[in-house]
């Protein structure tokens, strides 16, 4: 058999993801945490949503993440027949439903669906059907872009279509991987690896494990029941949205127009380098909460890992400004929390209460090794190093792409209503910024799971 | 050169015999660096720690090739650095020894943001003891010490640090942590001449 350009790519794709290479060392360092074994009764309707058990760190309550994640971002290519393509994707997704759980112990797949898509091959459908944002007056799937802090080496990336695989088992992302991804249609651009969890019953959490197995610079000064490379515990349950909130109909934010979207959501993905030396070497344990959390947080005692988040510990926002003019510096959480937590008591359109301080966005970001990608159909200008690097891919729902650039804004020191918390990009000053470097950045479109698979073609 | 790093060796290895030997004297300030010690122990009249040993390539020969910074201030606070500064990105060996005559409270330095000041050192994270020194491990430090992982002890209420940068070659703490505790068991105290 003569082997095509796209055969061969997906062969190296293939091995990319195949041959676990680090990763398998996530199964070897890493127990899978108890699960419940039972089937959820139904499969819901929001593609993003998966049951996680939560434990207590610290006296917290915190969301145990998946071990293992991946996202693998492909172009479409020679799809002749958009309805015979959706019902192939389909297909193999119900397949795969079937098979697995939705739960970590079984699979978690979300596909997302980005502009060049909508652009390319249902521009007219799209046009009626991709719901409004009501405060930004746009699509709620904006151009991606870049944010003060990010470098002008940021890429915008322009996928067609990305899908989140989620388990604490890596066969069965591999399994799912292959098998979507045969699909003749798929050219494979991407594919992004990474781990997260452990530690919450002692010892060496699983980030550091894997960080010190594969020698990157920092490994050794990362505390060792860290859930993530930075040191402190990112997945409590008062600091990741609940439910259906970052569903796009969920807090009113979003015009649906036709309904088609219903239970979808915005998903951000990005890549960010960690710069695991200058965290630990430059910042100390007091200085690191500070950064993490907010200025004036004096009290948290030396080594703790999980800081409450939840509710009564949110800054407003005019808490962020006076410690700001005060200190000259703002902390990350509380700069985010003036646009990523409720700022009033709120009902959902579903008439779920959700109490003032409640978070919005749904993180399902992981902790990598890959520089920046385990795989790329263009390694020289995605920059791909084989030498592993310490970052986060970086996953996040929010009801739309507006809500996300609040918050991103926010990071940076612009707030919303055009206030600016004046501070050179990238200064220490700025939160995390000083220690990050985003590298690739991609806005998508999470359809409901009716309609995941090529979504619109049908109309 | 060459010969004063060979001499320097030499008298390394023989500082390490000494202290290994049993009842043997106490090992000295190589005599190839001890000139420069006695010299600094005199300027700011109080005990100074000479190492006899380095971490390659460097030597602790005070105005020698590797010596980068010497500074005496008025309150008698000292600091001697070694430093090679490798090309090509072979990377740096940095090494700095302070002393801190009759102070024992860790002094403070400008903070990176705003006014405020932060302790020159800080986040203790262990401790080392050898050659009859218990030395806390600070971990994130300032000024010429930034990037360093530093040892810092008292002597007589007076407090001294040695550290070493971060960096390659000793890229990770754990490798700099184990220079440091050779470091430590190869210091020998140089007292002021009387």
């Amino acid at each position: 058999m003569r082997l095509t350009r796209r055969g061969f790519l997906g062969g190296a794709a293939a091995a990319a993801l195949g041959g676990g290479g680090i990763y398998e060392l996530v199964d070897q360092l890493g127990s899978a945490p108890a699960r419940p074994a039972v089937e959820p009764a139904g499969m819901p309707a929001e593609q993003h949503l998966l049951d996680l058990v939560t434990t207590h760190s610290e006296g917290i309550e915190v969301v145990v993440p998946p071990l293992h994640s991946a996202v693998v971002t492909a172009r479409l290519q020679n799809v002749s027949d958009l309805r015979h393509a959706q019902q192939q994707l389909e297909d193999v997704l119900r397949r795969i439903d079937s098979r697995y759980a939705l739960t970590p112990a079984g699979l978690g797949v979300t596909v997302a669906w980005g502009q060049p898509y909508f652009d390319t091959y249902v521009p007219a459908q799209a046009k009626s059907h991709l719901p409004h944002d009501r405060r930004a007056q746009k699509s709620v799937l904006p151009p991606t872009r870049r944010f003060p802090s990010d470098p002008k080496s940021t890429i915008l990336e322009t996928n067609d279509v990305a899908v989140l695989l989620r388990s604490d088992r890596l066969e069965h992302i591999d399994a799912a991987r292959t098998e979507i991804f045969a699909l003749p249609f798929f050219t494979v651009t991407s594919i992004r690896r990474g781990f997260a969890g452990g530690g919450f019953e002692g010892g060496q959490s699983l980030p550091k494990k894997m960080a010190v197995a594969a020698g990157v610079p920092g490994a050794d000064l990362i505390p060792d029941g860290s859930e993530l490379f930075l040191g402190f515990t990112s997945t409590q349950k008062a600091g990741l949205g609940p439910g259906t909130i970052a569903n796009h109909e969920t807090l009113g934010y979003v015009d649906l127009r036709s309904d088609y979207f219903r239970n979808g959501t915005h998903m951000h993905l990005s890549h960010i380098n960690e710069d695991l030396e200058a965290w630990y070497l430059n910042f100390d344990f007091d200085e690191r909460v500070l950064t993490a959390f907010r200025p004036g947080m004096t009290n948290v005692r030396q080594g703790t890992q999980t800081v409450a988040q939840g509710p009564p510990q949110v800054s407003p926002e005019a808490e962020l400004v006076r410690q700001f003019h005060k200190t000259g510096r703002f902390g990350h959480s509380a700069s985010i929390q003036a646009t990523s937590r409720l700022l009033q008591d709120t009902v959902g359109e579903d008439g779920t209460h959700y109490p003032k301080g409640t978070a919005i966005p749904q993180r399902a970001d992981f902790n990598t090794l890959d520089n920046p990608f385990a795989f790329s159909i263009d390694p020289k200008r995605d920059g791909v190093s084989k030498e592993p690097a310490a970052g986060v891919h970086f996953v996040v729902f929010n009801p739309s792409g507006d809500d996300f650039e609040r918050n991103r804004l926010a990071m940076d020191g612009v707030l919303p209503g055009g206030k600016q918390l004046t501070v050179p990009p990238r200064n220490r000053a700025q939160g995390f910024n000083s220690v990050l470097t985003t590298t690739h950045r991609q806005n998508f479109l999470v359809p409901p799971r009716r309609h995941r698979s090529f979504p619109l073609v049908e109309l | 050169m060459r010969v004063t790093a060979a001499a320097g060796l030499v008298a390394i290895a023989l500082g390490v015999l000494a202290q290994g030997a049993l009842g043997a004297p106490k090992a000295s300030c190589p005599a190839a660096w001890a000139k420069g010690w006695q010299a600094l122990a005199d300027k700011v009249a109080a005990p100074v720690y000479c190492p006899t040993w380095m971490p390659n390539p460097l030597d602790a020969h005070i105005g020698g090739q590797y010596q980068d910074i010497y500074s005496v201030g008025k309150d008698r606070s000292y600091l001697v650095s070694f430093l090679e500064h490798g090309d090509l990105g072979s990377g740096d060996v940095h090494v700095n020894f302070r002393g801190y005559p009759g102070r024992s409270t860790i002094p403070t330095c400008p903070g990176q943001v705003g006014d405020a000041k932060v302790p020159c050192f800080a986040d203790p994270v262990g401790h080392m003891t050898a050659n009859g020194i218990r030395a806390t491990v600070y971990q994130v430090n300032q000024g010429a010490d930034q990037w360093h992982v530093l040892l810092l002890w008292h002597h007589r209420g007076s407090l001294y640090t040695v550290s070493q940068h971060v960096i390659n070659p000793y890229d990770s703490a754990t490798r700099v942590k184990k220079n440091l505790q050779h470091l430590l068991q190869s210091l020998v105290l140089v007292e002021p001449a009387r």
